[in-house]
């Protein structure tokens, strides 16, 4: 245990652990700078524009206005978008994995030549920026043999298949499993497929699943691809759905776009409730084991 | 898709067993094309020939509507090389990155640090602390706006307890930079935590007892155990830190749009500028080429450091 | 981007009236809903940038054309911000899937009129035997090159004088401001309102660069005698009168009776309202909100003036794309031809704070009880004929708001001197021209 901070353990109790102390103190003061902004949007989304724009500003909204929840959601077809939401992430991060999963077993564990330079050329991947694929690809997806994968799924979802920085991730992980199991393994007849299914999946269990997350969440998160992509309401996402209430052309009211906001963080913040234990020791694990 | 895997995997292990070391063309070579081949594909169609695209075009003069794309030869990167606004760009790039990537990485350690020791709660605490990172950087940008705002906002009612009047964070070129800073390492600072906290559990105890019994101090410790310790740490999140704040653009894009004054335009947001507001394709696309060099070299730069210097245990 | 702030419904008991007359006394809403054939219908898709409140406001205009006639059905789709539109709009074009109509900002039309991507409508208006004299010229006449149309406008204001009633009142200013911008400035420092040594509320208020400056600048400029440029580029605005009126900008800070908004991407709107400044200038549109929110007697007047009056029109409007079939392009101009008629101007302006875009709109008696009940929002109207384009610095060099608007920002906010600023600007500004001067000759136009 790195025991630099604070916390000497207290032994034979030795007048005040100020160590202690001062290490809750910070712990404290982190949890508070941190979350602040958490709840300045919670507590926001209940305030009227009056209250919003008053100062000395509230912590707590005087009278919460629960309508900015109701007026947010009419404001724009949010059901739809949460759909859509799902099927993007759903199916994107899905589409990832088996190419990072598959591109990380292969250049660990078969051989051809200049994998290196693969694995380099794969990285170069995280290097090109979205804002200079836009054009190019748009022109791409509208003439995919003769069709327009404009306003599709497909088209939202395929310019974001590639993965270089789960595959990255991976290749570390896979790098260090024991290689005398998986050499065993093969000896006993076991083909690629079963190999990387039942041993080498489970075995990077934790960074296949940090992978998994950070894809996910990316995915909900993606913007100015589906605002560009996309050109009927039907199949927009909720972070397109925010600009609905966030356009200058309108009148903001901050409520409402608070409200909005806890529409689009709401899902990942509930999933990460549910399963922090698992997300963290895999992002742990996945990290660490690499 | 599946089905025709499992073939070729079938296929691919027998040659396998038999060839040792010497590798041929076999359906193991079969079986890794099929495995990295889509992968390679989509990069090919959704990034690379975008940025092949991009390097032709900063040749030339384009305002994305033309029909014509006038050949300039090396004119858009002259321009740059001698514009002041671009020069501003670059050193604004080199304080947002260093600021972000060293704010996220030291915070990150210390509170890691912290939330190694045997407090109570401190499970809760590293829940929190990593929630920003799952949100939206456009969306939470928002809230930002509202609390820096300097007149309503909670940043300003907390300046004011201790008697600070708030600067006026978005619109001053002085504190706009900082701003953004802030709102940047808040929302990577809980990722980087998760994973330091994780190395340094990963920290063999008896290397402390081995150091503490040779007389060392608590700071002779961290110098000669945890960090040599964490270096595949430092170097992953090094790594992707970096390449992610190089490409950070909704928080930027939502707070200041590059202003006050250019204060907070980067290299990202100078691509978005120079591309999509003043439609002028071959000088973004000159930008987007410089950075795409900047990110390529930084990276090989800290592989080839870490090749020597990085300690696996 | 003349547009920066918010709008949302004007007095919703007047809108409804509004709709009531409209339904009863125009013929055109009479007719009856059922759809004969759909076979000789003509879709077109509308690509705008309204949502939220105004969207609905859209979708109305966009309903009740559709329940006018069956020849044209219009689907209207929101396309993020005016930015946003545009920059889909040229995707498009790349891609050859473009929409039929599309609404553009002031800003951005002429680029797709360069490219000559916009239908010219000068046809459909003489078949559809459009009055156009009755719309508004100044807005009317900036979608005119070479005497053809290619921009109606549609969604369409102006900046405003915005004032405090209570504050002007204190300071003896019963009458509201003065005439001109160098009496305002000898009267402002009474309406400077300190506790101790901190300024509690200025005299005015000035946007930032995001917030378009340089839109609410062009009519400061003009009254001082000054121009951004004259219509075939000639950059002026490092010219003696211009940098006379940057100067006033840059002595409005420095004497410490104005300063620069707080709220980046609002403008001065939410300072004024919140009683942070006794005035500030924002657009006609910033009016609804200006008053539900403020807690005083809210006053608007005209722009002030100095050697002259000067005013600028700003927002959008629509274009037909030339992409389109021709029979679609004529579904289009119908289109537009409904949403800019005086029954429908009415309604819109009515709802969402627009200016109406027809004269006979403005005189006719909805408008004008309206006009009653605010009559804020009938300083607005009245300035309107006194408006004029903008110069072609800022609306037709790309990116010219965000250039000026940064050179102002460096007297605003950094002091600069403002013959090094705006030198500063025509520079940038003059590089940036040339490709559109050069497209402008290929053209021929």
């Amino acid at each position: 245990m790195a025991d630099l901070v604070a916390a000497r353990p207290a032994g034979g109790g030795r007048g005040i652990p100020w160590g202690r102390i001062a290490g809750y103190a910070a712990m404290v003061l982190a949890v508070i700078v941190v979350g602040t902004p958490l709840f300045w949007m919670l507590s926001g989304s209940l305030k009227t524009t009056q209250e919003v724009f008053s100062y000395p500003p509230t912590w707590f909204p005087s009278h919460p206005r629960w309508e900015n929840y109701v007026d947010a959601w009419h404001a724009a077809p949010f059901g739809r978008f949460y759909i859509n939401s799902l099927i993007i992430m759903t199916v994107g991060t899905a589409i990832k994995m088996v190419n990072a999963v598959c591109t990380a077993y292969a250049l660990v564990f078969l051989r051809f030549p200049a994998k290196n330079l693969i694995f380099i050329i794969i990285l170069a991947g995280l290097m090109v920026p979205e804002q200079v694929t836009i054009l190019p690809n748009y022109i791409t997806l509208s003439d995919v043999f003769g069709q327009s994968w404009i306003n599709t799924y497909q088209g939202i979802i395929l310019p974001g298949a590639a993965i270089a920085f789960g595959t990255f991730l991976l290749r570390q992980t896979f790098l260090g499993l024991p290689r005398e199991v998986i050499e065993a393994a093969r000896l006993d007849g076991c083909n690629h497929l079963r190999l990387l299914w039942d041993m080498v999946i489970p075995m990077a269990r934790s960074s296949v699943i940090t992978v998994m997350l950070l894809v996910a969440v990316a995915k909900w998160n993606e913007y100015l691809w589906p605002l560009i992509i996309t050109t009927t309401e039907e199949m927009r996402p909720l972070t397109v759905g925010l600009t609905y209430l966030v356009n200058r052309e309108s009148n903001t009211q901050w409520g409402q776009v608070m409200a909005a906001t806890v529409f689009v963080i709401v899902p990942l913040l509930v999933v990460f409730a549910f399963a922090q234990r698992l997300i963290i020791e895999g992002v742990t694990a996945g990290a660490t084991k690499g | 898709m599946a089905i025709s895997v499992a073939h070729h995997a079938q296929v691919a292990y027998k040659p396998q067993t038999r060839t040792a070391r010497r590798w041929r063309p076999s359906g193991e070579a079969l079986l890794f094309l099929l495995f990295v081949g889509p992968n390679l594909f989509f990069f090919a169609v959704f990034s690379f020939w975008p940025i092949i695209y991009s390097a032709w075009l900063s040749f030339h003069r384009w305002d994305m509507i033309a029909p014509i794309k006038q050949y300039v030869g090396l004119d858009q990167y002259r321009y740059l090389l001698h514009d002041d606004v671009f020069h501003k760009v670059l050193a604004n790039t080199a304080v947002y990155t260093v600021g972000a990537v060293g704010g996220t990485l030291i915070l990150g350690l210390l509170v890691a640090l912290l939330l190694n020791q045997p407090l109570r709660g401190r499970d809760g605490a590293r829940a929190v602390i990593f929630a920003p990172s799952l949100l939206s950087g456009a969306a939470i940008s928002v809230v930002w706006i509202y609390m820096f705002d300097p007149r309503f906002g909670i940043i300003a009612r907390l300046l004011d307890l201790v008697h600070l009047s708030s600067p006026s964070w978005l619109t001053d070129p002085a504190w706009a930079m900082p701003a953004v800073l802030i709102v940047s390492i808040w929302k990577d600072l809980g990722f980087a935590t998760v994973i330091f906290l994780a190395g340094l559990q990963a920290i063999p105890r008896d290397l402390y007892e081995a150091a503490k019994v040779d007389g060392a101090g608590v700071l002779w410790r961290f110098r000669s155990v945890t960090l040599p310790m964490l270096s595949p740490i430092v170097f992953f999140l090094g790594v992707t830190t970096i390449l992610n704040t190089f490409q950070s653009f909704d928080i930027i894009q939502v707070m200041t749009k590059g202003g006050p004054v250019d204060a907070t335009n980067t290299l990202i947001y100078y691509v978005y500028q120079q591309g999509f507001i003043a439609f002028n394709a071959g000088r973004s696309s000159a930008a987007s080429l410089t950075l795409f060099v900047l990110m390529l070299g930084i990276t090989l730069l800290q592989v080839r450091y870490a090749e020597r210097r990085v300690h696996y245990g | 981007m003349g547009m920066q702030t918010n709008r949302r419904t004007l007095l919703k008991g007047a809108a409804a009236a509004a709709t009531v007359a409209l339904t009863k006394r125009s013929p055109v809403f009479a007719a009856p809903a059922v759809v004969q054939s759909t076979g000789s219908t003509v879709e077109i898709t509308y690509w705008g940038s309204w949502a939220g409140d105004l969207g609905k406001a859209e979708q109305e205009v966009v309903k009740r054309f559709n329940e006018s006639q069956q020849d044209v059905k219009v689907d209207y789709q929101y396309q993020g911000s005016y930015e946003e539109t545009a920059q889909k709009l040229t995707a498009a074009l790349a891609a050859r899937q473009t929409p039929d109509v599309s609404a553009l900002s002031d800003v951005w039309w002429f680029k797709f009129y360069l490219n000559q991507v916009l239908a010219p409508l000068n046809d459909f208006i003489a078949a559809d035997k459009l009055d156009t004299s009755d719309y508004v010229d100044s807005l009317w006449n900036e979608g005119v090159r070479k005497d053809v149309q290619y921009w109606i406008p549609f969604a369409r204001s102006t900046p405003l004088f915005y004032y405090n009633k209570d504050a002007f009142r204190e300071a003896g200013l019963e009458e509201g401001p003065p005439k001109t911008w160098s009496e305002f400035a000898k009267v402002a420092p009474e309406l400077v309102k300190k506790e101790g040594d901190k300024v509690t509320r200025t005299a005015f208020t000035h946007a930032t660069g995001a917030g378009y400056v340089a839109w609410l600048f062009q009519g400061v400029d003009w009254a001082f005698g000054g121009a951004y440029s004259d219509p075939d580029f000639k950059i002026l605005i490092n010219e003696p009168k211009s940098v006379a009126a940057g100067e006033f900008y840059r002595k409005s800070v420095q004497d410490g009776w104005a300063n620069i908004t707080q709220d980046p991407d609002n403008g001065p709107d939410s300072d004024f309202f919140n009683g942070l400044t006794a005035s500030t200038m924002a657009s006609t549109g910033g009016l609804v909100t200006i008053l539900a929110n403020a807690k005083f007697d809210v006053g608007t007047h005209f722009l002030l003036e100095e050697e002259t009056f000067g005013c600028c029109t700003g927002g959008a409007g629509l274009s037909v794309l030339a992409t389109s079939p021709k029979e679609k392009q004529e579904a289009a101009f119908k289109y537009i031809a409904f949403a800019t008629s005086p029954e429908i101007t009415t309604f819109w302006s009515q709802n969402t704070g627009y200016m109406p875009v027809r004269k006979s709109a403005i005189d006719s008696k909805e408008m004008q009880d309206f006009f009653a009940k605010n009559p804020n929002y009938k300083t607005a109207v009245d300035q309107l004929p006194k408006t004029r384009q903008q110069d072609s610095a800022r609306v037709w060099i790309p990116n010219g708001d965000q250039i000026i608007g940064k050179g102002l920002e460096q007297i605003l906010v950094n002091n600069q001197d403002p013959q090094t600023a705006f030198d500063n600007v025509a520079r940038t500004l003059t590089e940036e021209a040339q490709p559109v001067i050069e497209a402008l000759k290929a053209i021929g136009g």
